[in-house]
């Protein structure tokens, strides 16, 4: 590259320190934080990194599989009734919206302190028809499941390879008229 | 004192070493083409993903659905997470907010003022991402790393609107000038660091997936399409009777995520490495339900393609087709405008113009020019009016967006050729009528 005057080496050196900067941020964002070393890095790009949500440890399906687990809700309705659903049911496998439902439901099991009692309140609005009275939130996991149970006619979604759990009951408050 | 002048001289060669090195790695004059495509395919995935949530706005981003933002504060701890949407309190701003991104993205797809549209579409898929952090999965954090890349590189210099209009301005005086394609060195280096940020994604995977047993052993396949998010019926009743096949793809998985970040810069190893990495992606796509996630990296895997492949491909292309020559009146202005148009999609230049006032074709006779445009083709037949237009547009890939036009089984042809002969018919007073406006006097003297 022919540099000639002070403004193109002034652009280059710009250029030239953006890349550096970003490719730094690409390598060092993904660290995993027990590299203290790095950690004094880590605080200088932080801002840059959690601004542009570049802060990614790119561990996908890692370092274990998620064993499966299916969120499930139970509606207690005013007559008596319970009412079993599935959020992710009826929600084909291609549409993003089954990944945004899944992703709700993580963050419900994963902390159900900080968000299943506002979940419950938008199920009870959502399923009002019902008359709901309460919904119980229910985590049924996944157990073991290996081949040789498959050939001997088993299936991974049969009760013997799952164990509910119950979440939390919730009652429905009365809806605003 | 010759000892130490020698070693001056080998420090300045060993810094102009290492400069020559760094420009080499960074700094090439590149055209825009990679990242062209990753914009356009960037640009359908979100107005795709973003349009798709549209029906559950408020549920997803409104102050009454999954995500208030006194609850989105818990999740956004740090002063340097900021979104529009935590500014954002009425339902019409949200929906307002929405629709401007929408549109966006959609301008981004088709390279429609890229350079400040590309801005509207980061900013706007962060307020997403910060307002919403659960929401936010994989594909979603590598979309924004990619958007910043294409925010700071040239983009809209090529496959785009942008590109189009440049061309037509030029081509309004003379339909066959053909501005010089665009190349930067800037360019070359936002290639650079959009394979660098694919290369990094791979290697981390990599080293996330084998410090665990399920990767070790070979048993991640099978209990990945046992989970109730990825059961796949036909491949677990193949695995299990099979379960060799479980191993081989487990390793073959851990292999190209650890191969790729190494071999996929070599000339001779990138062919295979890529055309790897997006088989594994198509797979993950088909067999894992997770298409948007594996079109974008597939996007993303579109900054290794090499120039020299696409100017090959292009070439092919072109020798296929063989030349293509238009005759139309250069005394009808409306004539020359709709070509410079129509013209300014033809990226490859197959299509060459002919006025036949001035330059008369030895093919057709100028009496037949003087009814309707004429297609010469290479075998040296010719095809009149919306024939024309309809043998041009699935052979010219700029023009493939006007095919469903063109080829709607009868009805583009029932209709296609009236509209056309009225046109052609009345081609004097469209000249008159739309005929661009003359300069103010003070915009001419400038």
């Amino acid at each position: 590259m022919q540099l000639k005057t002070w403004r193109k080496r002034a652009i280059y050196a710009a250029m030239s320190a953006f890349v550096a900067w970003h490719s730094l941020a690409t390598l060092t964002a993904p660290v995993p934080p027990e590299a203290t070393g790095l950690q004094p890095l880590r605080d200088l790009l932080r801002p840059y990194l959690w601004l542009l949500s570049l802060d990614n440890n790119w561990d996908f399906f890692a370092p274990n599989v998620r064993r499966g687990y299916q969120f499930r809700y139970v509606v207690e309705a005013a007559d008596g009734a319970a009412h079993t659903f599935v959020p992710t049911q009826d929600v084909s496998w291609y549409s993003p919206n089954f990944w945004w439902i899944r992703q709700w439901q993580d963050a419900i099991v994963d902390d159900p302190d900080l968000n299943a009692d506002r979940a419950v309140a938008l199920l009870c609005r959502k399923h009002a028809a019902l008359h709901p009275t309460a919904i119980t939130l229910v985590e049924v996991d996944q157990k073991e499941f290996s081949p040789r149970d498959w050939l001997a006619g088993k299936r991974p979604f049969d009760p013997d390879f799952l164990a509910p759990q119950m979440m939390t009951r919730v009652e429905c408050q009365p809806q605003q008229p | 004192m010759p000892a130490a002048t020698t070693l001056a001289n080998c420090a300045r060669s060993l810094l102009a070493a290492l400069a020559g090195a760094w420009d080499r790695i960074w700094f090439q004059d590149r055209p825009t083409v990679p990242l062209e495509v990753a914009r356009i395919g960037i640009g359908a995935a979100l107005l795709e993903n973003y349009g798709m949530a549209t029906p559950h706005l408020f549920e997803f981003w409104g102050e009454a659905g999954w995500m208030p933002r006194a609850v989105a504060a818990q999740y956004a701890d740090d002063p340097w997470i900021q979104s529009i949407l935590f500014y954002v309190t009425a339902p019409w701003q949200l929906l307002a907010f929405h629709i401007v991104f929408l549109l966006s993205a959609f301008a981004l797809m088709l390279g429609w003022r890229t350079r400040w549209v590309k801005w509207i579409v980061l900013v706007g898929h962060l307020s997403y991402l910060h307002r919403n952090p659960v929401l936010q999965y994989g594909v979603d954090l590598i979309l924004a790393s990619l958007l910043l890349i294409l925010c700071v590189a040239p983009t809209g210099r090529a496959l785009s609107l942008d590109r189009v209009r440049a061309v037509r301005a030029a081509k309004r005086d003379n339909l066959n000038a053909a501005p010089a394609p665009y190349t930067s060195v800037w360019a070359g280096a936002c290639i650079r660091l959009m394979q660098i940020q694919m290369a990094t994604l791979f290697f981390f995977s990599a080293v996330s997936k084998i410090r665990g047993d399920d990767w070790w052993n070979g048993d991640a396949m099978w209990v990945v399409f046992r989970t109730y998010d990825f059961y796949n019926r036909f491949l677990l009743s193949l695995f299990a009777s099979h379960y060799w096949l479980v191993n081989v793809a487990t390793y073959g998985t851990l292999l190209v995520e650890i191969a790729f970040p190494f071999l996929i810069w070599q000339r001779a190893t990138r062919p295979y490495l890529l055309a790897a990495a997006i088989l594994l992606h198509v797979q993950i796509g088909i067999f894992m339900g997770m298409p948007y996630f594996s079109f974008v990296m597939i996007m993303g895997h579109m900054s290794f393609l090499r120039p020299e492949w696409l100017a090959r491909a292009a070439a092919a292309w072109q020798r296929k087709i063989g030349d293509l020559e238009m005759l139309y009146d250069g005394d009808c202005g409306f004539c020359k405008r709709s070509m410079a148009w129509f013209m300014a999609f033809d990226g490859l230049r197959q299509i060459r113009a002919r006025d036949f006032r001035r330059d008369p074709s030895p093919v057709v006779a100028s009496e037949l020019v003087e009814k309707a445009l004429y297609l010469v083709l290479p075998d040296g037949r010719a095809l009149p009016g919306f024939e024309a237009y309809r043998y041009v547009v699935p052979r010219v890939p700029g023009l493939w967006w006007m095919i469903p036009f063109f080829y709607v089984p009868v009805l583009s042809r029932l209709f296609g050729h009236p509209i056309y002969n009225w046109v052609a018919a009345n081609r004097g007073r469209l000249s008159a009528l739309t005929r661009p406006r003359s300069r103010s006097p003070r915009r001419q003297q400038a």
